[in-house]
């Protein structure tokens, strides 16, 4: 099959990302600020508990906040 | 079969491209064929030459044939582009497939090896439509002019079509740009009554009965004729088309080298002069500004050379879904003969447009122009074109393919394009993205609307690598916090 048979058999399917390009700059800047404000809550009291309550949701949110923010910016990754 | 040498095969061993089989500079095909008709068709209109040979071609060997050799001047075979052989009779089943031979020594002519899709059998005949452009191959005379004057071009071919194999017929047509035509050679002796006859902007030499002429034989004509407008060339054009599935975004940027191949100026650059040229609207040879058709959608558009942005451009977005943009770009000075300007243009795109994902599958296929270029009246020749596929990081599988169109695309064969598949490292990058480079040699603008498929696999988890090792890194910070801040370092007794 050729490649332009693939192509005109998955016309159905253009792809579309998660979050559109207007929703970027939103997302990655509330991701990023939750991320700073949990750093700052587990900072008060760094312990084994505080990793898990405010560390893990601070780094999740920083690393899906971080690829957002640099696409909202311009540098698509 | 085709009579190549012990040696040639060896040197085929060699060769890591397909398209290159190595011949003795001795080679001389086989006398199996003769052109019944040829009629050749030169168009003078863009900065380079065009040309369209269509001939009937007859095999007069007692076995059926199937290779049918093309034959160049050795001084332009290395300038040929987007060579393309069709049967006129079926120009919907696809180019034919043509291989270059190559020579170890130098030799006056070579030749490419066309296959015939089926072989012609004895006394049968086919009819053959070869097109073609020669980059760099129209000289201004005079070489250098004042900047206000009308440039010349001149274009030397043989009134006899070089072949390899005998004609009975021929003829060649050549389509001016002009009327103003100061010189060209009238032919004596080749056939009666004038040669060549003129009609407007057409000039025809033939029809010339050459049965007796041997095949190699030459008769050099010139013609000399106004284009008082730039020839544009591109020594190298980089093309960089980066696919970003988290941003949803095809980013292209593009980065010229360019150079006007027209006349060089005698005196010095007058800028009142130019002022001048410019507020009447009088023709130039120099390359006053670049009409850059972008596709409808294209947003960000950018035009920087090595001083820095260059603010004399304009921009008019496209209506998506039809309706293209339009990038005018002034060049930070007028680009006269022998000038150079390189710059870098680049945009944004909704990547919808161009990505569709296979249905039940991790593989997604990626449909974009080949190259776009500027779209220009005089034409655009690039000498070299290296276009790079930037797919997301983890992309496997990759495939490609140039789409064949029912007319001439404007690329070489297949086999022709040379390509590498290596990891590309920029911004949150762990391992590095795949990059499909394809690089072309002798591209004219003709390939303006070729297009590019490639399909790759990319699954969820590769996606999720850029995230999760950005959360990874700021995880491992949390517990080293908490470790270190766990180290008892107080001054006491223990």
């Amino acid at each position: 099959m050729s490649l332009n048979e693939v192509w005109e058999r998955a016309s159905a399917s253009p792809y579309t990302p998660l979050i559109s390009k207007d929703s970027q700059f939103a997302l990655g800047f509330t991701l990023l600020l939750s991320a700073i404000i949990l750093t700052g809550l587990f900072g008060l009291n760094r312990s084994f508990l505080s990793i898990a309550s405010f560390g893990v949701p601070a780094s999740l949110a920083f690393g899906f906040g971080a690829v957002y923010m640099i696409c909202a910016v311009g540098v698509y990754v | 079969m085709r009579p190549i040498t012990a040696f040639a095969a060896l040197c085929g061993f060699f060769l890591s491209s397909s398209s290159l089989v190595c011949a003795q500079s001795s080679f001389k095909p086989p006398q199996t064929f003769k052109n019944v008709n040829l009629v050749r068709n030169i168009n003078l209109e863009k900065g380079y030459a065009r040309e369209t040979v269509n001939v009937v071609v007859e095999n007069v060997d007692k076995e059926p044939q199937s290779t049918y050799y093309l034959a160049f001047p050795s001084d332009v075979f290395d300038k040929v582009g987007g060579l393309e052989v069709r049967d006129r009779k079926a120009p919907e089943k696809g180019p034919l497939a043509v291989d270059a031979l190559s020579v170890d020594t130098p030799s006056d002519v070579q030749y490419f090896a066309v296959d015939l899709p089926k072989p012609l059998a004895p006394k049968s005949q086919v009819t053959l439509g070869i097109s073609y452009y020669l980059l760099s191959s129209l000289s201004p005379r005079p070489a250098a002019i004042n900047q206000a004057d009308k440039q010349y071009l001149t274009y030397s071919f043989s009134a006899y079509t070089l072949s390899a194999y005998p004609t009975v017929t021929q003829k060649t047509k050549l389509k001016l740009p002009s009327t103003n035509v100061p010189d060209y050679t009238t032919t004596s002796g080749l056939k009666s009554g004038s040669d060549p006859e003129r009609q407007g902007t057409t000039y025809t030499y033939g029809p010339y009965d050459t049965t007796e002429v041997a095949p190699g034989t030459t008769y050099p004509i010139t013609v000399r004729y106004e284009f008082t407008k730039p020839v544009i060339t591109a020594s190298l054009l980089e093309r960089d088309l980066e696919v970003s599935h988290w941003g949803g975004n095809l980013a292209t940027e593009e980065r010229y080298w360019l150079r006007n191949n027209g006349s060089t100026l005698v005196n010095q650059f007058s800028r009142v002069e130019w002022t001048l040229t410019n507020f009447q609207q009088l023709p130039s040879s120099a390359i006053r500004e670049l009409k850059y058709p972008l596709k409808p959608g294209s947003v960000d558009p950018y035009f920087i050379d090595d001083i820095g942005n260059v603010s004399t451009s304009r921009y008019r977005p496209g209506k998506p879904p039809k309706r293209d943009g339009s990038l005018e770009l002034r060049p930070r000075y007028p680009v006269f003969g022998g000038w150079n300007y390189s710059f870098r243009i680049g945009w944004n795109n909704e990547l919808s447009a161009f990505l569709r994902r296979v249905a039940g599958s991790e593989s997604y296929v990626l449909k974009v122009p080949f190259i776009e270029g500027p779209r220009m009246p005089e034409g655009v020749q690039y000498e070299k074109v290296v276009v790079r596929v930037i797919l997301p990081e983890g992309a496997r599988n990759v495939r490609y393919e140039t789409i064949e169109t029912a007319s001439n695309n404007g690329l070489p064969p297949a086999d022709q394009i040379t390509f590498h598949v290596s990891p590309h490292k920029t911004f949150m990058d762990t391992l590095g993205r795949t990059a499909l480079t394809l690089t072309v040699e002798n591209l004219s603008d003709e390939a303006r609307d070729s297009q590019l498929l490639v399909t790759y696999d990319y699954s969820f988890w590769d996606g999720m690598r850029k995230p999760v090792t950005i959360t990874a890194g700021l995880l491992t910070a949390f517990a080293a916090a908490w470790a270190i801040g766990n180290i008892d370092v107080s001054i006491k007794k223990r």
